[in-house]
Formats: C-alpha cells, structure tokens, sequence
C-alpha cells in the first residue's frame, strides 16, 4: 500500500461557548480548524484534525510514495528531514498532522481501533472537566461542571491566575458542582503561564490554605524549568505543564531537572508517536502523563494506550460541527467504539458550508499573552469578564 | 482473537560456539532453552524461544493473565503482567517469562496483520548496523582467529566485540586478532569489549585505560555491576571510551538512576529481559536523552525487527548470523555488515517441530509442559 496524495481543509468554526484562561478571561469562541487527508492507492484515507498548516506541503515530499503501516519509520524520517531549523513551529504542527494521519490509516488498513492498534486493553480513558472557565459567570462555571458531573466526571481544572478572591469562590463553586460525582473530587489549577515562579508559590499556598489542589499546571514558563522545580518544591500540589513544547527532546530538560510532577501532552507533541515517546520516557521515570482536550476527544484512542496516562481533559464547548463521532463519556471515562481509526468521520457538506459561509465571532489567534505576565498582576476590568461586573 | 493456552518445550542442543565470559569460563550453552508456543483460536501461533527454562512461570502467567485475552492488546497485556509481578517486581524466572510472552503477543499481533513484525511496529524495513559477538572466552587464539575472519568475509562486519576479564595481556592480543579480520571490511573497524559485571569499577578504569593506550573501543559493556550507577559513571568519567549497560536490567523503571546519572553512554535493551513492550519504552526515553540505543543479542537476531521504530538504533549483537542447532530458523539477513529483516509474517522464528522433538529428548523433556 502507498500514500498517494492529500488534501488540507482549513475552515472556522463557532463553538458553542466562549472559552477564556488568565491570558484572554474574556474569551473567544471563533476557532481556527483544519482537517488533513491522507490519500491511499488502496482507496483508504487517513484523518488528522487541526493544526496541518502550510507546512505539509514540504513534508509530504518525504512520505510520498512509502506505505503508510511503516509510521514510526515516517516519523523518523520526517524528523530528520527538518533538522536543520528544527521539528517546531509550522514544522513541528505538520509533522504532528501528517503523523496523525498515518496512524489513522495504519489502524484502518488492520480494520481496528487506534486504540487496539496501540496495544490497549481496553478503549477507556478517565476524563476530567476542564471549562476553560475565566470567561464564565459563576452560574455558567456551576452548570458546566455539574452537566459533567452528571456523566460521572469527578475532577475538575479551574482557570486562573488574575484575582484570588475570584478564585477562591469559583474553586468552591466547581468542587460543589463536581460533589454529586464524588465526596472528594478532585480539584486542579491551571495560571497558562502568567505568573512568576514566585509569585505562583504565594498564589498556590494561599489556595492550598483552603483547598488540596492534585495539580497546578503551568505556573511558570514552559522552559523554565528552574522555575518549575522551584514551584513543584514548594507548593504541595504537582505541576503540570509541557502542553505548549514540541516534543520529547524539549521534555528532556524538564524531566532530567525534576520540574515537572504531570506531563500535559496532545497531538502536537509530534503526534501520536511522539506522544508515545514522551510518556514512555515519563513513564520511565514514574511521572504520569495527561492528554488535553481537542475535538471529539480524539486523541482518547492514543491515551488508552499509554502505560502512564492518568485523565484527560474534556472541555466539549462544541467543535465538532462537522465531525461525525461516535465516543461518549459514561461513568467519568472516555468510551471509544470500535470504529476503526481515530472514529472520526468527515460531514463534507457542513464542512463546505463553513468554509463557503465562515461564522462571525470573536476569535485572537495566535492566542496572546496578557499584559503585566511574570511581573505584576492586571485582575480582570470591570465588565471585562461576567463575573466582575461593570460600573 | 483469543487467546487459548500455551505450548512449551524445553530444548538442548550442542553448538560449536558456547556462551562463556569472564563470570564463568566454563560457560553456559545458549543453546539450552525453552520454545514457546502461544495458541489462538484462530490457528494463529505466536512463537518466542526463552533462554531460560521456565515452564511453570510460562504457564502460570498464561493461565491466569492471558487466556481468553485478545493478542492484539500486547501492550495492555506487558503491563497487566509487570502489574501482576507488582509485589516482587518482574525478576528473574518471572522477568524471563513476562519477556518471552510479550515476544509470543507480538508475533501473534504481527501474523493476525499478516505483515513482518517491523512493520507492525510501525517501522520501515529495517537495516541495524550488527556487530559480531559472543565468542568463547576460552577460544583458543587459532579458533578465535578463523571465526572472525569467516565471519567478517561471509556477512561482512565492521564491528566485534571481545569477553574480556581474566588476562589483560591475552584480552589485548586478541583484540588486535579481531581488528585484523574486521580489517577487511574497513580501515576503522569498531572494537568493544564486554566485562560482564566482573570487575570493581577501579579495576576496570585501569583494565581500560591500559586498553585504550593501544587501541581505540568504541564502548565498554558492564564495566561495574549493573545497578551500580555511581560505579558506572565513574568508570564513564575516567575512560574514552562510552559505557554500555543495560541487558540485565529488568524492568524500564530500573534504567531511571542511570538515566538522571548519566551513567550510561549507550543504552543496551534486551526483549529477553523487559520484552518488546518495554525494550520500546526504554528506547523512547533514551532518543529523549539523546543516547544511542544497542540491541542485545537475539534468538534468529530477531532484534532487528526492534532497531527500524528506534530512533536512535545504534547497533546489534550478533552470535549466529546462521543459526545453529537447527531447532528454529529466523528471517533475518546479516549482509555487508547489516541486519535485514525479511517479509516472513511475525518475527520470523519458525519452529522445525522435527528438530524439536529430537532436541527435546530424555531430561529435557522431563520439564514439558503441554
């Protein structure tokens, strides 16, 4: 079998609700979104979602031709193919893209689920709720976490970092709405990188004061990781943090300085091998890992597999509007069927008709950085976010 | 596809060349071993042939982990097995068993896709740079000469490695015999030596250095006990030369002091210790750390499947490029110094049954386990 071609489709969608952290907590709910086609001379097509940019046009020239079973081969190559500037950047979104999309295809030509293809026992991930809350008012941030209560998610990450009060209450108000989960949910922070280390340790103790936090995820620069050890050394929770890095190679300082305590990985970690290689490395080290949100919860098929994986962030704000899925959430997991591949289908009119009539929203991407990060704190405008409200 | 029971039976066999290093000069036969025989309800038949005889671990396990278990799962199952071994850890007689299995799972999820184990894994076909090994501590400086040399002419390595220990004068001489037949197939020919575990890391420090005033190794294999980090690092410290470590470790979580110590410069995996599962993890965090990855030897050098999905596959071990004993044959290829594996669906190994039952006689077949 060879690949034989591609196809990528960018488009934007509206979610359903706006999603906001320390960085942007009034919100955007205009999403950037992109599908890659990976064609076969078998007739067969592999799916990636998001983030294949202009870049795969460069790559495609060093899997052309190859039989797509051979992926981690592919990735290989493809890694050693941009060594000179680096697997980052519009490189690093490519490589992850088309490495995706390969293993779509390696799962589909053996007729099973990603998760089988892996080596999984079972397609089953424990999930926790993630609002990607700052832009909520306290009512919406209760009635979000306990809708995913009601499927029996018992765990909770709160967005924050601009106003402690603020927080405080909110973190009250997820763990109420998480109680008819469990007596004890558990409870998690996430700053996106808005503090300083130090300012960090004073802001977790102050919660800790109050409430026994399983993690505190990015409470410094994603390369910082003096900073990070700092923070894991003084504050009781674990950091979490490596969303934002590329690949194994930058998990390295990270992991050989102990400042990391949870590795957050997604899709654009280098793919679905690169995923692997780094929670194999956590794994040597006893670290567990976690893997974000993104449509559909796709990515579950990856984490079913990992030998180290704890919960994987569910924010479901709606992305999925042309998207044919069949996973639910059940009991707090993340239940994949048997679908081969990702389980991931593409409705190709609604897909056109986005791209034909693209949704007005409010959308900033590449997400920015706030003002007064790592140096002092700009708390929230009045009527900046709903629950600060306006003179 | 299920899982139905296991198959095993305990094997002997003379070969020319025995496995002896400087732990016992007397030697341990490789060739006294155990094949292992996975069924399914769908005739598929994962084979694994295990180094050490361990029949009632082999059984046990399968009996109450794997039966009824779809193969497919392999990596699922590796850790539902490690798991199970929580409390004493995957060692010894359990470790050997969990590796062998793990192995069996892997064909078996390979011939259920009808395709080379490689490319299961997910590799392309792979070419591991192979070096030539295991030759006999006690050889003679004749034998050991026209070994090397048939070996170098017919497969073409540009690498050998020497058990070295007992007489630093005889270690020495000998590996200049071995550079003068890699001499053939390059002018830089790659030298390592393996201690097994023999010496103080202050004995080999000065074992090595005295070495390395004559010749240049590429790496020294065990120079201290393998849990000895410290010892490790030091020796790394004081010699040219990289430390390589690795084969008799255990479990993936067993390489973490080497690893944040920096006690190795060359990872050395073994399916036979932490099964394929692990030996990939293991390989993972190593392209991580940015250290080269050597892959022990392997039963029908079935290793060479491994080396195309690691990313930093230096080289392999090889002991019979033409397997010895008859017992078993394998599909992979030692051509101008590199391992190929061939299009033989699963890692290759298939079992010559007659061979089997005639290697298997009197005591041997005392420990059969149907």
């Amino acid at each position: 079998m060879k690949i034989t071609g591609y196809r990528s489709e960018l488009y934007l969608m509206k979610a359903n609700r706006a999603v906001g952290d320390a960085n942007l907590p009034d919100g955007v709910d205009l999403l950037p979104g992109s599908i890659l086609y990976i064609e076969t001379d078998a007739n067969i097509t592999g799916i990636s979602l998001g983030f294949g940019g202009g870049s795969v046009k460069t790559l495609f020239q060093a899997i052309e031709g190859a039989d797509p079973r051979e992926v981690v081969g592919l990735w290989i190559k493809m890694n050693d193919w941009v060594h000179k500037a680096g697997n980052e950047g519009e490189a690093n979104a490519a490589l992850s893209a088309i490495d995706i999309a390969l293993w779509d295809l390696k799962a589909k030509i053996a007729g099973e689920p990603l998760w089988k293809t892996l080596g999984a026992r079972a397609g089953r991930v424990k999930a926790y709720a993630s609002g990607l809350d700052y832009c909520l008012s306290d009512e919406e941030l209760f009635a979000f976490y306990r809708r995913m209560a009601e499927l029996g998610v018992d765990s909770g990450k709160l967005k924050v970092g601009l106003d402690l009060q603020a927080d405080l209450r909110r973190l009250a108000i997820m763990r109420e709405a998480l109680s008819v989960a469990s007596a004890r949910p558990q409870l998690m922070i996430d700053s996106n990188e808005y503090w300083s280390p130090k300012q960090a340790v004073r802001y977790i103790r102050q919660i800790e004061e109050k409430f026994d936090l399983v993690w505190v995820e990015e409470p410094a620069r994603r390369w910082d990781y003096d900073g990070l050890r700092l923070v894991s050394q003084q504050v009781a929770a674990a950091v979490a943090t490596a969303e934002n890095i590329n690949s194994v190679a930058d998990v390295y300082p990270l992991i050989a300085n102990q400042a990391v305590d949870v590795l957050n990985v997604s899709a654009l970690h280098s793919g679905v091998t690169g995923c692997r290689q780094i929670a194999n490395m956590a794994n040597t080290y006893g670290l567990p890992v976690s893997m974000m949100n993104c449509q559909a919860n796709f990515m579950a098929q990856v984490a079913a597999a990992l030998p180290n994986h704890n919960m994987m962030e569910v924010v479901d704000p709606g992305r999925e509007h042309c998207l044919k899925f069949s996973s639910r959430i059940e009991d707090g997991y993340i239940v994949l069927g048997d679908a081969p591949g990702f389980g991931i289908e593409v409705d190709e009119a609604i897909l056109a008709a986005l791209q034909k009539n693209p949704p007005v929203g409010k959308g900033r991407f590449p997400f920015p950085r706030r003002d007064g990060a790592a140096r002092y704190i700009v708390p929230p405008a009045p009527g900046e976010v709903p629950w600060r409200r306006g003179p | 596809m299920r899982i139905t029971g296991v198959k095993t039976t305990l094997f002997r066999t003379t070969s020319e060349q025995r496995d002896r290093n400087a732990q016992g000069s007397a030697g341990t036969s490789p060739s006294h071993g155990c094949v292992i025989e996975l069924g399914t309800d769908e005739g598929f038949v994962g084979v694994a042939i295990c180094s050490v005889a361990v029949p009632a671990q082999l059984k046990q396990i399968t009996d109450e982990l794997l039966t009824g278990e779809d193969p497919r799962c392999v990596t699922g199952l590796w850790q539902r097995m490690v798991n199970a071994s929580y409390r004493g850890g995957p060692r010894g007689f359990v470790k050997a068993a969990i590796a062998a299995l793990d192995v069996a799972l892997w064909d078996l999820k390979a011939k259920a896709n009808q395709e080379p184990l490689w490319k299961t894994l997910g590799g392309a076909r792979p070419k591991v740079n192979a070096y030539a090994s295991g030759l006999d501590i006690q050889a003679t400086d004749a034998a050991l000469h026209d070994a090397m040399s048939a070996m170098a002419k017919k497969f073409g390595f540009r690498g050998g490695k020497l058990k070295v220990g007992l007489d630093p004068d005889a270690d020495l001489r000998r590996l200049g015999i071995i550079r003068q037949a890699l001499l053939a197939n390059t002018a830089e020919p790659e030298l390592m030596i393996d201690a097994g575990q023999y010496d103080s890391p202050k004995q080999a420090i000065r074992r090595v250095r005295e070495i390395e005033k004559h010749v240049d190794l590429t790496w020294v294999e065990e120079p201290a006990r393998r849990w000895d980090f410290l010892g490790l690092k030091r020796v790394s410290n004081s010699i040219r030369s990289a430390v390589c470590a690795g084969e008799s470790l255990d479990a993936p979580g067993d390489f973490l002091p080497h690893f944040q110590c920096h006690a190795l410069d060359v990872v050395q995996v073994d399916a036979a210790s932490v099964g394929i599962t692990g030996a990939l993890q293991i390989a993972d965090t190593a392209f991580g750390f940015e250290l080269p990855v050597t892959l022990s030897r392997s039963p029908g050098n079935m290793h060479a499947h491994l080396g195309a999905v690691m990313p930093y596959c230096m080289s392999m071990a090889v002991v019979d490029p033409v397997l010895l004993g008859g017992v078993f044959t394998g599909d992979v290829r030692i051509e101008g110094g590199w391992a190929v594996a061939g299009d033989r669906p699963g890692n290759g190994l298939v079992i010559d049954q007659q061979a089997l039952a005639k290697a298997s006689g009197t005591d041997a077949a005392a420990g059969r386990v149907a």
